[in-house]
């Protein structure tokens, strides 16, 4: 089962108002594959559906028709039910506001993954730990988000994604509120995970620039894909 | 599970301490009223049940009652409404051991003793055996009267030691006084009786003033008779046996003698009886129902707090809408989520149970203090409370939280 596509999509579309005279679609159709161990980037204009993409990606959202396999996993005919579970064990999200939870520590943020798949606190504290010391975050655990600056904050979220071990790590514009030097320190990162790990690893952004830093880089505009290639190097910038 | 959403909910109470307390409020408000009203409601019950016990719960009086009031009686019917002395004769042989005697009493009238410019008060009270034990007559000196004293209306009596008190002074033995004759004041008559008995005097009252008390001067029935020249027996007192059920039993004897009367009753009128065990068992259930009554309508408040319970977690919730969003991405499933909401809405309810109970107690027990009563505390009523107030928590805080369980993830993660 453990073929080397992690990630199929076939002729996704996703409609808004469905039905009335307003519908709008915004994915006319997309196909996708992403292998294992992949670092690709999704780069488009704001308002290209790059978001709407990752959300159907993510399992945050349900596409309106199309095909998903996930990790060979048939997303369009799992329940409801089980998405949570899908979300929690194959995916690790990064987003553009952090989103980590107020007014609860960084180690406890990064624990949240862990505490939903049921493992144990000893264990998930040993984990949580380690992973916001691979992020350089250990001084700051104890650190509730608004006594972290941005970087930081991104850094947590990061170490909160690999949480769990996911097969896929979906950041969303994930540099988008820092500013360049931070967000080089938070690129490094995803870097990292990618060729010390082998994560597999989807960036969304509309930076041209970030999106030259990986090996593949997926052009979309108006809700279809307009171009595709493959970068020899890393090629930082 | 429950120890990491208990955390959650604290930190989220702490984070809106103000808000928290003032969704709080209504819950202590109605814990607070339902546990003072129960302890003052029990501690009245038990109040007036222990005085009840006082008068005998083995005690069942009876009387003879009209079936239909609104009829006249005649002369001839006022007859028929009295006991015969040889009924209760046969009543007290038929019931043999299970009764303890037969209580009869005819009240003379009042009257006083005077000696050396001291007077006493009495209330001169014909008896029949039965009456001490129905009254619970402690006598402390000297003997009850014989058989020979019921038969032949013996002039003897027995006083009360307050009696001799008020007379001859505490330092007096009362005992000096047995064989003695005294002389009552009566309907401007002097009735010469001699003490052969010596009774304890109960305060009935709470109150102390003890100069003008007036007190029993107990005479043999048939020596009352005939002061009285009036024979009428217009109810006695049967007292039950130890053991016996006096609800049953008075059943049994209403039965026994409205046979034994028939002629006499014909279709005016039936035995009545009541005793005080079935008066405490009614008394009992009247004042609970009345207490569950006031609860219900203070139970109201805790309803309304419940509401406000329900209306904070709505904007909680709301507030929190990202996060829910969040924990939806980060695998929560819709169980975790609801549990989350549903123990917050439970710890605030908690809490402000506990907290009502305290001030329930305090504020129950202080009322009970200034209306004269002994405490008692109901047990019941804490746990119930407890109880309620987390149904309360679980039920205003179910609807809200499933709200926040259905989010559908992206939406909750967009939302501003």
């Amino acid at each position: 089962m453990s073929s080397d596509i992690l990630l199929q999509a076939r002729g996704i579309r996703k409609s808004y108002y469905v039905g009335t005279p307003n519908e709008l679609e915004i994915l006319h159709g997309i196909d996708l594959d992403i292998k294992r161990g992949e670092f690709v980037s999704i780069v488009g204009q704001s308002g290209s559906g790059k978001s709407t993409l990752m959300n159907i990606l993510g399992i945050l959202d349900r596409q309106t028709a199309g095909e998903y396999i996930l990790d060979g996993v048939d997303i369009s005919k799992a329940p409801n039910k089980s998405l949570s579970y899908l979300r929690n064990k194959h995916i690790g999200f990064v987003f553009q506001t952090y989103n980590l939870i107020a007014r609860t520590d960084a180690v406890s943020n990064v624990e949240m993954p862990m505490l939903y798949a049921g493992i144990p606190e000893k264990k998930r504290r040993q984990r949580a730990e380690e992973l916001l010391e691979m992020v350089g975050m250990a001084e700051r655990m104890h650190h509730t988000p608004d006594e972290l600056s941005g970087g930081q904050k991104q850094r947590v979220a990061i170490a909160r994604a690999m949480a769990n071990n996911p097969d896929i790590i979906l950041a969303d514009e994930p540099t988008g509120a820092l500013d360049s030097k931070t967000g080089r320190l938070v690129m490094d990162i995803f870097h990292e995970l990618h060729e010390k790990q082998g994560k597999t690893i989807v960036l969304i952004t509309h930076s041209n620039e970030l999106a030259a830093e990986t090996p593949r880089i997926i052009t979309i505009s108006d809700g279809n894909i307009i171009s595709e290639k493959t970068n020899g190097g890393k090629g930082v910038a | 599970m429950i120890k990491e959403n208990c955390k959650l909910a604290i930190i989220s109470i702490k984070a809106n301490k103000m808000r928290a307390f003032l969704t709080m409020l209504g819950i202590i408000i109605g814990v607070c009223a339902v546990i003072a009203i129960m302890t003052v409601g029990n501690s009245m019950t038990a109040d007036v049940k222990k005085q009840l016990e006082g008068y005998g719960v083995q005690n069942i009086t009876l009387y003879v009652s009209q079936i239909d009031w609104n009829e006249e009686i005649s002369e001839a019917d006022m007859e028929n409404m009295l006991f015969k002395p040889d009924v209760l004769h046969k009543l007290s042989e038929k019931f043999g051991k299970r009764i303890a005697g037969i209580s009869v009493e005819a009240s003379v009238d009042g009257g006083k003793v005077i000696r050396d410019g001291k007077t006493a008060n009495v209330n001169i009270l014909g008896t029949s055996a039965g009456y001490y034990k129905a009254n619970k007559v402690k006598l402390i000196n000297g003997n009850s009267f014989n058989q020979y004293d019921y038969e032949q209306g013996n002039n003897v009596a027995i006083v009360s030691d307050k009696f001799i008190e008020q007379l001859y002074g505490s330092e007096y033995k009362p005992e000096n006084l047995l064989g003695k004759e005294i002389e009552i004041n009566s309907m401007e008559e002097y009735i010469n009786v001699t003490v052969v008995g010596i009774y304890h005097y109960e305060a009935a009252g709470q109150r102390g003033g003890s100069k003008n008390i007036t007190t029993n001067v107990y005479i043999p029935l048939k020596a009352a008779w005939n002061i009285t020249h009036n024979k009428d027996i217009m109810e006695c007192v049967v007292v039950a046996a130890e053991g016996e059920n006096a609800t049953v039993l008075s059943e049994d004897i209403k039965l026994y003698l409205t046979d034994a009367m028939a002629t006499q009753l014909g279709d005016k009128f039936m035995i009545d009886a009541y005793s005080n065990q079935s008066m405490i068992e009614e008394n009992t259930k009247t004042m609970n129902q009345m207490t569950m009554a006031i609860s219900m309508i203070a139970a109201i408040a805790l309803i309304v707090g419940g509401i406000g319970v329900m209306n904070i977690m709505t904007v909680s919730i709301t507030e929190r809408t990202r996060e829910i969003g969040t924990r939806k991405a980060l695998g929560a499933p819709d169980s975790m989520i609801m549990l989350q909401f549903i123990s917050e809405a439970i710890i605030i309810c908690l809490i402000g149970g506990v907290i009502g109970i305290v001030l329930g107690l305090v504020l129950g027990n202080v009322a009970v203090h200034f209306m004269g009563y002994t405490p008692h505390i109901s047990f019941a009523s804490i746990y119930m409370s407890v109880g309620f107030s987390m149904a309360i928590g679980v039920f205003f805080g179910y609807s809200p939280a499933k709200h926040a369980a259905k989010m559908n993830p992206i939406d909750a993660l967009r939302y501003e």
